[in-house]
């Protein structure tokens, strides 16, 4: 085979990357298939910053940095150009294309995915992992987990509404509530408080194509930063030789306009993403992709020293400045975290994957906004009021690949204490209006209930004696699973609410 | 463009096409609750009736209720307390289509917590209705706590009903409807579950439990099982919602599963020490004399539990133990 034909390959590997990528999300959490995470396992920055910052070695990172560095150092960037679902998404967003040809109208730009790399891996070497939510299969995994799937099922639950008000259409959403239900699609719709902002990013990404094709890959992505300084000393490399009539043609064809007509139409090992887009239109076979062994030469728009030097004293700054910060030392009243996750240490394990995020079934796993401050922006922290953490349930912990979220068994988990329970008396049914309501005693799942209710006798507003029945916490027994604060009755803010435990 | 004048000419047919399906759609939902009345209004069967004082006749020798007693197993005493009533081709027709509504409150323990129906108490039930000639048995539940599949399994529910023959729904939250709650005094309309209202008929299998604010959880407390808006009911007064629901959703046989009962803790349970074994299953097409012989189980009485008298004030059963003919049957 030559390169024309794996050019022709190439755009079904990249639609079955991305569909095992969309399967991959929407099944995660129902029942065995492959591991959800399974492209953090092949995705090197996370693997390498998560196990720089928690000083240690995990199984599936270990995996993503062999995997994912071993195939640049044989094939380069095809990670970029042909399995990240981002790269490909890129592909197919509609790009700038201009009548009078320029290669790099931005050649200073490229170096932004370099310092942004040594940013994010000096930051992890100090512990800190904020930026991984610049990776771009943790910006996409959040994007469609949180904000495209959810709004998706919600279409598709509106056409079914629709649809069930025919008598002639309920076959077909029978079928549907039969067979996907409940697997496939939720039961309840899920909600995310931060999905329009997550989109918005993730559009934004994309919209950038607008500029020059694949914008991010070439200018942005820190996992390119990454693929690409190995890549400098990949094994097969894109080469022109003499038969070359310097037609141009690959030079328009390139996505990531590496191929430079100043340089003899050569390209840039670190910015060839292996696409091969080049290979059909080339009219003499001027090029070829061949095995080379000598390191790639350095080109003016590479990082120098100093610019690493300034962007790791930046990563030295910020995580001085994120210590600094509020959420450092006093934590906020809403920062709850998964079962077994308390602690600092959790934000130097989270890579920010986001599978937690899906695999909750409640979807009271939500990226966090305010709660975790800063330096825990889009890390999972749980809103009892849009889900609560389900009794019967310890699936964050299995699927997180970092065991950031400790792999509890359903019997610890159950005794893990993430929050307690307090009552807003000036809201609650029975204490604020004297009426009875106890919704949040119903639903406490301890074998010894955390909430108990006492009957006591009350003056109502009219100046009769009462008898009501009013909840109480008792807050040694709460575990802050916030079923209490997902059901409760009120509209908008819940009457009795987790707070940090 | 052409290429425009399609695409716009197109997209104003499916406007148009979209436009006659909703109309068609809200058409067929305007005439649904009336001609369901007209179904049931004059063979008493279907889900729902117009009427709240229609009981159906009870067949010469059967009992009005029967409780039958014994450390058999459940599956037996189900069958003998249904057998008593008149067994179950009184209530079940053959080709009828059949909902059994357990109770399966959350995902939580397994059935000896006493926290959710007895699987072989609703497989025996799914078996008679099965042999009965029965269409289709479907059984299903709506969880508080947990998933659907992970409490059908957890219930041991899933793998009774697969052997008895029958199939567990997920209930589908587009498949609920508003209809009239025909004498409700705290709730005149309100969203059922769109299959337990066209199913011939329902089975309602609930287990007796302690629970705070119902007092008990019994056969007309677990048809909250059917609605979706639950904080609805407490913030219009529970008791009285549970009993206009009754009014409207009246399923053709309550068997109460009290093989083992939740005496404190409820409605979610976890401690075996609140559980307490009485090898007990009581059946009766009322609903209302079901519960009130369930009270004393707990050493309570009807009118204790403020949705039976108020079922029995609004006339959809008979509270009073003493006038009714009940069958006790000891293994």
């Amino acid at each position: 085979m030559n390169a024309r034909t794996f050019r022709r390959v190439r755009p079904w590997v990249q639609l079955a990357a991305v569909l095992l990528f969309l399967v991959l999300i929407v099944r995660a959490g129902n029942g065995r298939f492959l591991p959800a995470d399974l492209f953090f396992r092949a995705d090197p920055l996370t693997g390498l910053a998560g196990m720089l910052a928690a000083e240690r070695v995990t199984a599936a990172l270990l995996i993503s940095v062999i995997l994912g560095i071993g195939l640049a150092l044989v094939l380069g960037r095809v990670w970029c150009g042909w399995l990240c679902p981002l790269g490909t998404l890129l592909d197919w967003t509609p790009s700038r294309r201009t009548r009078n040809f320029e290669p790099d109208p931005l050649p200073r730009l490229r170096s932004v995915k370099y310092l942004l790399l040594a940013f994010i891996l000096i930051a992890a070497l100090l512990g800190n992992l904020t930026l991984l939510i610049l990776d771009p299969i943790t910006l996409l995994y959040r994007a469609f987990a949180t904000a495209v799937w959810p709004a998706l099922v919600w279409l598709i639950t509106a056409a079914e509404r629709a649809m069930y008000a025919v008598p002639f259409l309920r076959g077909p959403v029978d079928f549907i509530e039969t067979n996907l239900r409940g697997t496939v699609l939720p039961v309840e719709q899920p909600l995310y408080g931060l999905n329009v902002l997550v989109a918005l990013v993730l559009v934004g990404v994309l919209a950038l194509n607008a500029i020059r094709s694949r914008f991010w890959c070439r200018y942005l992505c820190p996992l390119g930063g990454l693929l690409g300084l190995v890549s400098r000393v990949s094994w097969l490399r894109r080469t022109v030789s003499d038969s070359c009539i310097e037609c141009r043609r690959c030079a328009r064809a390139c996505p990531t306009g590496t191929i430079d007509p100043a340089r003899g139409f050569a390209s840039d090992p670190a910015e060839c993403i292996m696409c091969l887009d080049c290979a059909p239109v080339c009219a003499r076979a001027g090029q070829q992709f061949t095995p080379i062994l000598i390191p790639a030469p350095r080109l003016a728009y590479d990082p120098t020293r100093r610019q690493f030097l300034a962007a790791g004293a930046a990563a030295v700054a910020a995580v001085g400045l994120l210590g600094a910060e509020r959420a450092a030392g006093r934590p906020h009243l809403r920062l709850i975290r998964a079962p077994g996750a308390q602690g600092p240490e959790f934000l130097s394990q989270c890579i920010r994957c986001g599978v937690c995020l899906k695999v909750c079934p409640t979807a009271g796993l939500q990226p966090s906004f305010t709660e975790a401050g800063w330096s825990g922006v889009w890390s999972p922290v749980l809103a009892p009021r849009l889900g609560y953490c389900d009794y019967s349930c310890n699936a964050c912990g299995q699927a997180c690949p970092t065991g950031a979220i400790p792999k509890l068994t359903l019997e610890d988990k159950r005794l893990t204490v993430i929050g307690k329970a307090y009552i807003n008396i000036d809201r609650c049914i029975p204490w604020a209006d004297g009426r009875s309501c106890l919704v949040c005693e119903e639903m406490c799942p301890l074998p010894e209930k955390a909430i108990i209710l006492r009957d006591e006798q009350i003056i109502a507003p009219d100046g009769s004696a009462v008898e009501v029945r009013r909840p109480y916490v008792v807050r040694e027994r709460c575990i802050g699973c916030g079923i209490c604060e997902n059901k409760c009755p009120l509209v908008g803010e819940a009457a009795i609410r987790v707070e940090t435990a | 463009m052409i290429r425009h004048f399609d695409r716009r000419a197109f997209l104003k047919q499916v406007f148009v096409a979209s436009a006659a399906g909703a109309t068609l759609g809200l058409a067929g939902c305007r005439s649904q609750p009336a001609s369901q009345a007209a179904n049931s209004v004059p063979s008493g069967s279907g889900a729902v009736t117009e009427s709240p004082t229609t009981l159906p006749a009870i067949p010469a020798g059967s009992a009005y209720l029967a409780v039958a007693r014994g450390a058999i197993d459940a599956g037996e005493l189900t069958r003998r307390a249904i057998a008593a009533v008149g067994g179950i081709e009184r209530f079940v027709k053959p080709g009828a289509t059949v909902i059994v509504k357990p109770n399966i409150c959350n995902a939580y323990h397994g059935p000896e917590y006493a926290s959710t129906t007895n699987p072989d108490v609703v497989a025996a039930i799914v078996a008679l209705c099965k042999a009965a000639g029965a269409q289709s048995v479907r059984v299903m539940d709506f969880p508080f706590g947990g998933s659907p599949q992970a409490g059908y399994k957890m219930s041991g529910i899933a793998d009774a009903v697969a052997a008895a023959g029958g199939d567990m729904e997920v209930m589908s939250g587009v498949k609920y409807r508003e209809v009239p709650i025909t004498g409700g005094k705290a709730i005149q309309k309100w969203e059922v579950y769109g299959e337990i209202l066209d199913s011939d008929v329902v089975i309602n299998v609930p287990i007796a439990k302690q629970h705070g604010s119902a007092g008990l959880t019994l056969g007309m407390k677990n048809l909250m099982g059917i609605i979706q808006n639950r904080n609805g009911f407490h913030a219009r007064g529970l008791h009285q919602c549970i009993a206009d629901l009754s009014t409207t959703v009246r399923p053709q046989l309550t068997v109460i599963d009290a093989v083992r009962i939740l005496t404190a803790n409820g409605p979610t349970g976890g401690n075996l020490d609140d559980v307490k074994r009485l090898d007990t299953v009581i059946a009766s097409a009322d609903i209302v004399a079901a519960d009130a012989y369930a009270t004393t189980l707990f050493d309570l009485r009807p009118e204790d539990i403020p949705y039976i008298r108020l079922g029995s004030e609004m006339g959809i059963g008979q509270m009073d133990l003493k006038v009714i003919k009940i069958e006790e049957i000891a293994a």
